[in-house]
């Protein structure tokens, strides 16, 4: 419960050395570690991407890199996200409608056409271990050297199954890819963050600040652990870490969630898990703001709202930066909403001055107590959970879905009540025949990408059968041995034109599991493709 | 999971779940919970649904509808299949998520699911909408194992046919509503005064159980034609008919009518009506294109103060004129997806006719009684009037007549160049050469008499 005015009162008992400290010095509650010399202010600033095929995505990269982006965040459709192929029966009403459709590297080849992918950091929205091994072969087939390759992918062997980005793989299958991919990119490709501990994509169903991080910790923490059992030093791997988490409109509890977290990842890196490398204790910080704030009423007021959030995100010194666009409730963003969002985050860093100083928050009597307050809570929470048993047994107990599920009651809930305002929904609300402005451009709709379909199901026969036989076999031999590194029979798969929904088969019939988890819904085939 | 039985009247077994690689389940998460806090069993069935699987498994599991949420597109290439078997099967169907568009919902209900929620539709719309399907899907089980009870084909020229009718509440309104359900009609009743439409729902319960449905409200606000639509749909499963009946009346001569007054009758009686037949039509509309096209049949209402004028009732006349025109105009463009459209100039005692005087007293056949248009519009709504379109009927006073509408006159020739003198020659032969047309109507004794 916040207080209507906070006091040096709130002061006692922080220790500015301690526990705020400049920025750039631990424990980073400021802000993180950066070269000497190196300007105040700037972020990566990037936009959701991703539609149809790798070609049309290619295209809406290339507009976006027009328009001043710094980075690029693509997203797989339902089908990708899923690590199933394009033409399985039930995957192709969903082909390119919601993110681009990849399942071969063909497909990474011409997504990444002419993308300067030394310059320019490619975030995934992708099942990690094929995002890592479609930008390693893609990039070696345009000529850049791994070790140049930047970017991020999101690792989430806890979470992915409940929240939206289930690949029907075992949870230890996951963490092994998982694992395998990091360990991959710290040989291979050194400037990448393999290791992106994602909490938006688990939070926007509803989850609190104090969740959301509890969890990302906790996956951090589990991941950190079975790194340093497999022999690795944690200062090998923790400057590699980065975390993209969630921004609601709550924006001083989000800019404190930020500082927070900065501070209690280098806590624990330097005091439990005893990093020794400054560069291990300062977290990279990205953000991606709601969607879940977004309202489908009255579509150019979200402009606001992600105006609003942007502006307390450079505020609180991220690293990287997505705005949700006007028309996420309704679809990924058309043109109109990427140009807008990129024009958000330029008007922020150019023109508004909150960038001249780093943390130009901090001091605030009330947001220096607010991140105190968060970092506690949090870490009891990390405490009170780890208490409950191996988190991996509480992911296969059905545990952190039954959070999820009461996360995203307890938001339903809250707006029905008006407990949490939302304008246009229960204040200020318009009827739907006044509401017309931008609502055009939010509710144009395209159709499944089938002509992709098509392409692939030509394609298919095309290849060398007994290479890709030889390499997925590879591929369910090497599941079947529980030490054994996945991610080079992976690579190796799909650099033999094997496609993800093949290779994701092949881990589960190494696991006695089916190898296709939709099999039921085949018979849908000729029903779907007249539709 | 399942709920315990709460504080909702109308708990039933529902199964829930999302379609196809649509894996977000923030909404059919929260719809569930809501579900069970209201007393419903919710079986979750969670992602990776085809529409054969969900209707299997309430099939087998004795539900009494489906419940679909949407958060991508994939559900556009499932809509057709799940209404198939869900009525193939006797199950009641409804869509809710966040990429539903106004546009989307008026086609999913025209394809035939039951009931559609955008996002953020209130708790209250839903709970209420689900219990209107599981009421009718378990009244339609009831009557296919026990036979249809009430009236015979030949009392009940309307049975099974769903007709909305605003303005419902008092004088003609409800004379209509209480013969319509008496003719085996579900209707659909909309009045502004609650607490009458509350009374007539009891008192039309008598004759013809569970076939009324009230929906209260303004017929000038937003929102309400779609009100009518959703509850006939929701609560009997179609919607067949619709008398446009509401109506309000601001007297005056012309030159003291402020703007106020004529926005109210112009909002009333033509923009409400045009915004039902927008409504309606395009539902019916997309239900035809859809290959599941209903006899639709709209009565609209006119009077005579529109069709002959009625003394210092300008603002009334020249909308119920406009209601007139607007009669042949709809008939024209709803032909096309085979419904209706006529209207009724009724006469009869009111509370916008006070000057027909009170009923003859000891009377039990008041000729001016509303219950003498009644039939007219039971006639219009029924597939006896098959063919009859773009009309006017008046009806009241134990008559029914058709006016003679506006038609060309004899023409005659305006040369190239005339003079003010050939111009009053050539009017005035025009003039000459067709009948006066009718006096206007005036409040005299006279006048009441005649009739």
């Amino acid at each position: 419960m916040t207080r209507d005015v906070y006091t040096p009162e709130d002061d006692r008992g922080r220790d500015y050395e301690r526990d705020v400290a400049d920025p750039g010095s631990y424990p980073f509650t400021r802000g993180r570690l950066r070269p000497r010399h190196a300007p105040a202010g700037g972020w990566i600033q990037r936009e959701l991407s991703g539609e149809g095929s790798p070609r049309r995505s290619n295209r809406q990269l290339h507009e976006l890199l027009a328009h001043g982006a710094l980075g690029i965040d693509v997203i797989g459709d339902n089908p990708s996200m899923a690590a199933l192929d394009p033409d399985q029966p039930m995957c192709e009403p969903a082909v390119g409608t919601t993110g681009v459709s990849l399942c071969r590297t063909q497909d990474f080849v011409e997504l990444l056409d002419g993308i300067p992918l030394d310059r320019v950091t490619l975030s995934h929205s992708l099942p990690a271990a094929f995002a890592v091994a479609g930008q390693y072969l893609a990039g070696r087939r345009h000529g850049f050297d791994p070790a140049v390759l930047r970017g991020s992918a999101i690792q989430s062997p806890l979470y992915a199954e409940d929240c939206s980005y289930a690949t029907f793989l075992p949870f230890d299958v996951r963490m092994r890819l998982a694992l395998d991919s990091i360990c991959f990119c710290l040989s291979r490709m050194p400037r990448f963050h393999a290791y992106l501990e994602d909490t938006y994509f688990i939070s926007d169903g509803g989850l609190d600040a104090v969740e959301e991080m509890t969890l990302g910790f906790l996956e951090l923490r589990e991941i950190t652990r079975r790194l340093l059992a497999r022999g690795l030093a944690v200062d090998d791997f923790a400057p590699r870490i980065a975390v993209l988490v969630n921004c609601r409109m709550d924006v001083l509890a989000e800019v404190a969630k930020i500082r927070a977290t900065r501070r209690l990842f280098a806590r624990m890196m330097r005091e439990e898990f005893g990093a020794a490398d400054p560069r291990s204790w300062s977290v990279n910080v990205a953000v991606h703001t709601s969607g879940l704030t977004l309202t489908a009423a009255q579509p150019a007021v979200n402009i606001v709202r992600g105006a609003v959030q942007g502006l307390a995100m450079a505020m609180a010194g991220v690293q990287g930066l997505e705005i949700s666009t006007f028309d996420e409730p309704f679809r990924t963003p058309s043109p109109v909403a990427h140009q807008l969002a990129i024009r958000t985050q330029q008007v922020i860093e150019l023109e508004t001055g909150v960038t001249r100083v780093q943390d130009p928050l901090g001091g605030s009597y009330y947001v220096e107590r607010l991140t105190d307050d968060l970092e506690h809570r949090i870490r009891a929470e990390i405490d009170r959970i780890e208490a409950l048993g191996d988190v991996g047994d509480l992911v296969e107990q059905g545990y952190f879905r039954s959070v999820f599920q009461a996360a995203m009651d307890r938001h339903s809930r809250d707006v029905q009540s008006g407990e949490l305002s939302v304008v246009g929904v229960n204040r200020h609300v318009v009827p739907p025949a006044d509401d017309t402005f931008l609502r055009d451009v939010a509710e144009e709709r395209f159709a499944p990408d089938l002509e992709h379909v098509a392409r692939i199901r030509r394609w298919r026969p095309t290849r060398d059968a007994a290479r890709v036989r030889a390499a997925l076999d590879d591929v369910g031999e090497t599941v079947r041995r529980p030490d054994a590194d996945l991610m080079a029979p992976i690579v190796a798969a799909l650099d033999a034109e094997a496609t993800i929904g093949e290779i994701t088969g092949s881990l589960r019939e190494g696991r006695g599991l089916p190898a296709d988890p939709l099999a039921f819904a085949a018979a849908r085939s000729t029903a779907t493709a007249r539709a | 999971m399942r709920g315990d039985e709460g504080r909702h009247g109308h708990a039933g077994r529902v199964v829930i779940g999302t379609l196809g690689l649509d894996q977000h389940e923030v909404g059919a998460v929260a719809v569930s919970r809501i579900l069970m806090r209201a007393g419903y069993e919710v079986i979750y069935l969670g992602r990776f649904n085809t529409p054969e699987r969900l209707v299997h498994v309430a099939e087998q599991e004795d539900a009494r509808l489906v419940g679909v949420s949407v958060h991508s597109w994939e559900w556009t290439a499932y809509a057709d299949e799940l209404v198939r078997r869900c009525h193939e099967v006797g199950i009641g169907l409804v869509v809710g998520g966040s990429v539903l568009t106004e546009a989307d919902r008026a086609d999913l209900l025209a394809r035939g699911v039951d009931a559609v929620f955008g996002p953020y539709a209130a708790e209250r719309d839903i709970l209420d909408g689900l219990a209107a399907v599981v009421e009718r899907i378990e009244n339609a089980g009831a009557a296919t194992t026990t036979g249809r009870s009430g009236d015979g084909g030949a009392e009940a020229p309307l049975a099974g046919r769903v007709v909305a009718v605003t303005g419902a509440a008092r004088g003609l309104g409800r004379a209509y509503t209480l013969a319509l359900v008496r003719q085996g009609a579900a209707v659909v009743a909309n009045d502004l005064d609650a607490d009458a439409l509350a009374e007539l729902a009891a008192a039309t319960d008598v004759v013809g159980a569970g076939r009324i449905g009230a929906v209260p409200g303004d017929i000038t606000a937003p929102g309400t034609a779609e009100r009518l639509l959703d509850a006939a749909l929701s609560g009997f499963g179609e919607l067949h008919g619709l008398v446009s009946n509401a109506g309000a009346l601001r007297s005056g001569p012309l030159l003291r009518l402020d703007d106020a007054d004529l926005r109210l009758v112009l909002d009333v009686h033509v923009a409400a009506t045009f915004r039902l037949l927008r409504v309606a039509g395009r539902y019916w509309r997309a239900a035809a294109k859809a290959g599941r096209g209903v006899d639709a049949s709209v009565v609209l209402t006119t009077s005579a103060a529109g069709l002959y004028g009625f003394r210092a009732e300008a603002a009334y006349s020249a909308a119920k004129a406009a209601t007139a025109t607007l009669t042949r105009v709809a008939a024209d463009e709803f032909a096309r997806f085979g419904a209706r459209v006529n209207a009724v100039a009724p006469i009869a005692r009111t509370r916008l006719t006070p000057w027909l005087g009170p009923p003859p007293e000891e009377d039990a056949d008041d000729a001016l009684a509303a219950e003498r248009v009644a039939p007219v519009v039971g006639w219009l709504l029924s597939d006896a009037a098959a063919g009859v379109s773009g009309r006017v009927l008046e009806a009241g006073g134990g008559r029914v007549s058709v006016p003679r509408s506006w038609e060309p006159g004899q023409s005659v020739v305006l040369a190239p160049g005339g003079t003010p003198a050939d111009v009053d020659r050539a009017v005035r032969r025009a003039l000459a050469a067709v009948p006066q047309p009718p006096d206007i109507l005036t409040a005299d004794a006279d006048q009441v008499a005649r009739l």
